[in-house]
């Protein structure tokens, strides 16, 4: 007895958060199912017919776990939608890398471009970007385009203002005594900027990522032929809800996994500057 | 010259110089339908507070976001307090708070569709979740980087769990909420702009998509520009609120 209790102390955390899950789990099967109806009727007699919730409106855990092994396994018609929805959030978050890092670190360099820039830079940060989606689609159709160029515009804010922190957080005197020595800015870039800017640039690739998300479902959702926002979408409108419910697994899950892997390379990293985690945020 | 003048003479040639480019080349390098221009996009402006238009659409988009991130407030900041002070109920929400922070709220959209209609329930529905979250984790994390010496100094002297409570950890914790105050006001202008995009009735979203649907160019920059306002207006707010507070966070964790 006392070895169980020992057990459970060690692993209170895992027990407890297991043990929610699972009732989770079994509350939403039993709604699905009427279970609850069924046991409150003696108490509550005819108002538990309320708690007979129609299949299509919550699925369930168990009509989920079929339809994710469909959709997976037996069909395998989830895979092009992954796929695409994959390429567009490299292009997107790519382009915006490519992009927002070099503009970043100049901006942060020189004071009088970051004086041109910012203006801009805090009106695209102010405005839900995703506001642009209509204007975009007049632009570029309903292609592949509209979503990797949404994504960009959401992901070049964190990138943007995380090249442009790690510039302005570099020592001060580690530039003064490179320049004293006559480090050209080429020298000095490679030397000094460049090492103490990749905590804080990793840092910002982390918000980017959950803001690429935002523009894979949202753009997606609003006019696409392909993609997991549109599956998501589809299987909504023809209330298939257990269809739904596996797209959006699909994306808890890939968020999670990138989000994970780009905070482990920061921890390998973050010796280098402790507090880069801070100054982007 | 002074940096501050210097500042703005050129912040705003360069708003001036982007202005006027895009005046130029609406019409002459681009079919207005496109682009637009600033002229028409103020024109355009004018025309729908003038005909009174535009007010229902923001009447219905401001409830929205009034109601649905004063929800959200309501239960995120009692709920991080709490979660944050008792470790058997943080480890119980914990994984559910981990699993929606992964996922845009925005994704159940669909659902919340399903479940609430495409009135004005499903976009209060998505506004607090979006919102909730990042809230929830504030006031939780505010909770968990109080000061270990200040807690075990007030323990000594024999301070009860309600006192350390109100004068320890509350005080410690506002200035993580008013951060997580101003995520969850960001969350809560992307939900009303989703939500009003993808099914709705009215709303400055609403708005939006239909001047899109219609090739209203300088329509669809009009509703662009309330949000950017907005936007601009709830982070000026929040942020001075913030560093209004900011002494008050515990020296431990000063960014």
């Amino acid at each position: 007895m006392n070895g169980a209790r020992a057990f459970y102390r060690r692993n209170e955390r895992l027990i407890l958060g297991l043990a929610m899950i699972a009732l989770f789990l079994i509350f939403w099967e039993g709604l699905s199912r009427g279970w609850w109806a069924d046991l409150l009727r003696p108490l509550i007699r005819s108002s538990a017919d309320k708690l007979k919730i129609k299949h299509i409106f919550v699925s369930s855990p168990t009509a989920v776990a079929v339809a994710a092994w469909r959709l997976y396994v037996v069909t395998g018609e989830i895979w092009p939608h992954l796929a695409i929805s994959g390429l567009e959030l490299v292009a997107g978050l790519g382009s915006a890398i490519l992009v927002g890092i070099p503009l970043g670190l100049a901006t942060g360099r020189y004071r009088l471009l970051s004086y041109a820039v910012e203006p801009f830079m805090a009106a695209l940060n102010a405005t839900p970007q995703v506001a642009f989606l209509p204007l975009i689609i007049l632009w570029m159709g309903t292609g592949y385009g509209t979503r990797v160029f949404i994504i960009f515009l959401l992901t070049i804010i964190p990138i943007f203002i995380s090249a442009f922190a790690a510039v302005r957080t570099v020592d001060a005197r580690l530039l003064k005594v490179a320049a004293s020595f006559g480090a050209s800015e080429g020298f000095l870039f490679r030397s000094v900027v460049a090492p103490g800017s990749v905590p804080f640039l990793l840092a910002g690739l982390r918000l980017a990522i959950g803001r690429a998300m935002i523009g894979i479902v949202v753009g997606e959702l609003y006019g696409s032929a392909i993609g997991l926002g549109l599956m998501i979408n589809r299987a909504g409108s023809t209330f298939q809800t257990d269809t739904v419910f596996v797209g959006v697994m699909t994306i808890i899950f890939a968020g999670m996994a990138l989000t994970e892997l780009v905070s482990r390379i920061e921890t390998r990293v973050e010796i280098w500057r402790p507090n880069a985690r801070d100054a982007v945020q | 010259m002074r940096p501050s003048v210097e500042k703005a003479i050129i912040s705003g040639g360069s708003l001036a110089l982007f202005l006027g480019i895009w005046e130029y080349s609406c019409g002459r390098l681009v079919d207005p339908m496109f682009l637009s221009s600033p002229s028409r996009v103020v024109a355009a402006g004018v025309d729908l507070v003038r005909t009174g238009e535009i007010w229902p659409d923001v009447l219905v988009s401001a409830n929205e976001f009034i109601w649905g991130y004063l929800a959200a407030v309501a239960v995120a900041i009692p709920l991080g307090l709490f979660i944050g002070w008792n470790r058997r109920a943080q480890y119980m929400v914990q994984p559910f708070i981990d699993v929606m922070n992964a996922v845009p709220r925005i994704t159940f959209l669909p659902i919340l569709v399903i479940w609430f209609g495409i009135g004005i329930w499903s976009k209060l529905a998505v506004v607090f979740l979006g919102a909730v979250i990042p809230v929830t984790i504030a006031a939780y994390s505010g909770v968990k980087t109080n000061e270990a010496r200040f807690l075990r100094v007030a323990r000594s002297f024999g301070a009860s769990g309600f006192k350390i409570f109100t004068s320890i950890i509350l005080p410690g914790t506002v200035p993580f909420i008013f951060t997580g105050l101003k995520y969850g006001a960001g969350r809560a202008l992307l939900g009303v702009v989703v939500g009003e995009l993808y099914a709705s009735t009215a709303g400055v979203g609403h708005m939006i998509a239909e001047a899109g649907n219609t090739l209203q160019t300088d329509v669809v920059f009009v509703g662009v520009l309330i949000f950017t306002v907005t936007g601009l207006v709830i982070n000026g707010l929040l942020d001075r609120i913030e560093k209004r507070f900011e002494r008050w966070r515990p020296a431990g964790a000063r960014q």
